[in-house]
């Protein structure tokens, strides 16, 4: 019996383009929302409603995704008075936003329902810390967590670092190449103002700040904030009633795992992540590669996040992800930024949904930078990126999101421009 | 120290495991249809599905596949402790197992390098976690 399958799960083509994302909403990235994240969900998803020119009647679907720290779709759809007709909460934090994504276009496809709100909302600094501490830290340790929680191996940075190190050993990646991916990212964040962290940081300044637990520096790890983030998936056709040109759907992949998910490092190399696996899904169903794509979100969870992924997604050759976001290729004016907004390293942590909201955005054209605004409202972006300028990539087509749940198991999104 | 440190509860799946390691052992499952050795303790072989299973004592010997060197533990437990090292350990059989380095000079531990089996008693009821210190010593 074979245990470790080989499957084609290619298929869907008559897909493309077939789905779109006809809103987006967000609230704003903070320390100490003083919000509950039932406020916060409704904050982001009327947000999301209004963006796409829609009442919360239009809405009849609900998909939101939490680690035992937001509150569940009927509660919010009962405060803005939208009736399911289907709703779903998943277990998950990174490389939800793309998976539920991809679930929203089969239940609507399945007849289930017509317009699906995608949501995270989360206290993720003031009531469940990302990084470990506080109330998550405080479960007893039994069953199969013997064998790493009894090791004081629990966070997200202790679980990531040791295929972090194996990649820096097998193929001499260095800490001062990955440095470049906060650079990137706080480069950008620095033209958004809507984000947590917006002050630019060199390398040193990466290699210099203390270690979290090697080779992660502080500054090589993201943010923890609160705050609610929203997406809505309709047919596209359903789409065109917009305001916006709303970006329409290539290819979508839901945590596609590595074999033997559930302790993924028994299965080498361990310094190749699943985006290996989910590349052959993502492309085929795009019709397009990744030399097409003109924007990436690369989940950075940290700083080597991001890098793995656009080396396992075939941005680079494998291995040479070092050189890749080191190049200049990563930061806005380069050949292929990477999460335009500054991501979970400096915009805000929402466990992937803030980076497709920014690639619809800059698909959209409507990066909210400081550009000015011409007589009819829209923005007139400059695209000259020094500090507090603007982040707006010129005519983007298409987009790349990669999510990240652990180095085995991750979700992608190709996006291109609406018609 | 390690007293305060996380002790087995010990599950239906890794009762013998952690009973071989009471003892000194370091036990691994052998599928008894095709021979495969896994790691950690499971109802069921990796390589073919069987359930008919066996336990099987491992040398103590192996060498580093990665490491992690921790400077702010999410456990509170383990804060005291920091820098401590969290290491993935080849062993000798081929499973490949989660441990911490330990000793003196564990913060000096390299990828590659041969380490050697130790233990470390957690809780106050004997309790013995299988752990690693540098080098091809005895075990
Ligand atoms: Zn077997």
């Amino acid at each position: 019996m074979a245990r470790t399958s080989e499957i084609d799960a290619t298929a869907p083509k008559h897909l493309q383009d077939k789905y779109a994302i006809a809103g987006i909403g967000e609230t704003t990235y903070a320390r100490g929302s003083g919000r509950t994240t039932r406020a916060l969900a409704c904050w982001a998803i009327s947000n999301a409603i209004k963006d796409a020119g829609m009442t919360p009647a239009d809405i009849d679907g609900m998909l939101s995704y939490s680690g035992n720290d937001s509150t569940f779709s009927p509660v919010i759809a009962g405060d803005l008075g939208i009736r399911p007709n289907f709703f779903m909460d998943v277990h998950g934090g990174g490389s939800s936003t793309e998976a539920l994504i991809g679930i929203a276009i089969g239940v609507i496809e399945a007849g289930m329902c017509s317009a699906v709100v995608v949501f995270r909302a989360m206290n993720g600094y003031s009531e469940v810390r990302i990084g470990g501490t506080g109330a998550r830290s405080a479960v007893p340790v039994s069953g199969d967590a013997l064998h790493d929680r009894a090791y004081g191996w629990q966070s997200a940075g202790q679980r990531f670092s040791l295929t972090f190190m194996r990649h820096m050993y097998d193929y001499g990646t260095t800490p001062e190449q990955v440095a470049h991916v906060k650079v990137a990212h706080s480069k950008h964040a620095s033209n958004n103002p809507k984000a947590y962290y917006k002050k630019r940081y060199t390398v040193d300044d990466v290699v210099n700040s203390r270690f979290i637990c090697k080779p992660l520096h502080l500054l090589d790890c993201c943010v923890e904030t609160d705050n609610a983030t929203a997406v809505i998936v309709t047919r596209a056709d359903r789409a065109k009633d917009t305001p916006h040109r709303a970006p329409l759907i290539r290819s979508v992949v839901g945590r596609c795992c590595k074999p033997r998910p559930e302790v993924h490092y028994q299965h080498g190399p361990i310094s190749t992540v699943a985006g290996h696996y989910a590349k052959d899904i993502l492309w085929r169903n795009a019709g397009v590669g990744p030399e097409d794509i003109d924007i990436t979100g690369s989940y950075d969870a940290f700083t080597f996040t991001a890098m793995l992924q656009l080396e396992d997604y075939g941005f680079c050759k494998k291995g040479e992800g070092g050189g890749y976001v080191s190049s200049g290729i990563i930061e806005l004016g380069g050949k292929r930024p990477n999460n335009t907004a500054g991501g979970h390293l400096c915009e805000g942590y929402t466990h992937g949904m803030n980076m497709v909201i920014e690639n619809v955005r800059q698909l959209r054209g409507e990066v909210d930078d400081s550009c000015p605004a011409g007589p009819d409202g829209r923005k007139r972006h400059t695209h000259d990126y020094r500090e507090g300028g603007c982040r707006a990539v010129k005519d983007p087509e298409l987009t790349c999101n990669m999510g990240w749940a652990t180095p085995g198991i991750g979700s992608a999104l190709v996006m291109r421009r609406g018609d | 120290m390690p007293g305060d440190l996380p002790a087995p509860i010990v599950n239906a799946d890794s009762a013998p495991y952690w009973e071989g390691a009471r003892n000194g052992k370091l036990l691994l499952q052998r599928c008894r249809d095709c021979g495969t050795l896994r790691f950690f303790p499971r109802y069921l072989c990796t390589a073919c599905g069987s359930d008919h299973t066996e336990w099987a004592e491992a040398s103590g010997r192996g060498t580093v596949h990665s490491f992690t060197i921790v400077h702010r533990a999410a456990l509170p437990e383990f804060q005291a402790r920091t820098p401590y090292v969290v290491a993935l350990i080849d062993l000798e059989e081929g499973p490949r197992m989660m441990t911490n380095i330990v000793g003196d000079d564990a913060l000096d531990v390299a990828l590659g390098e041969a380490v050697t089996m130790a233990f470390e008693e957690r809780g106050t009821e004997g309790a013995m976690v299988p752990q690693f210190r540098r080098g091809a010593g005895d075990v």
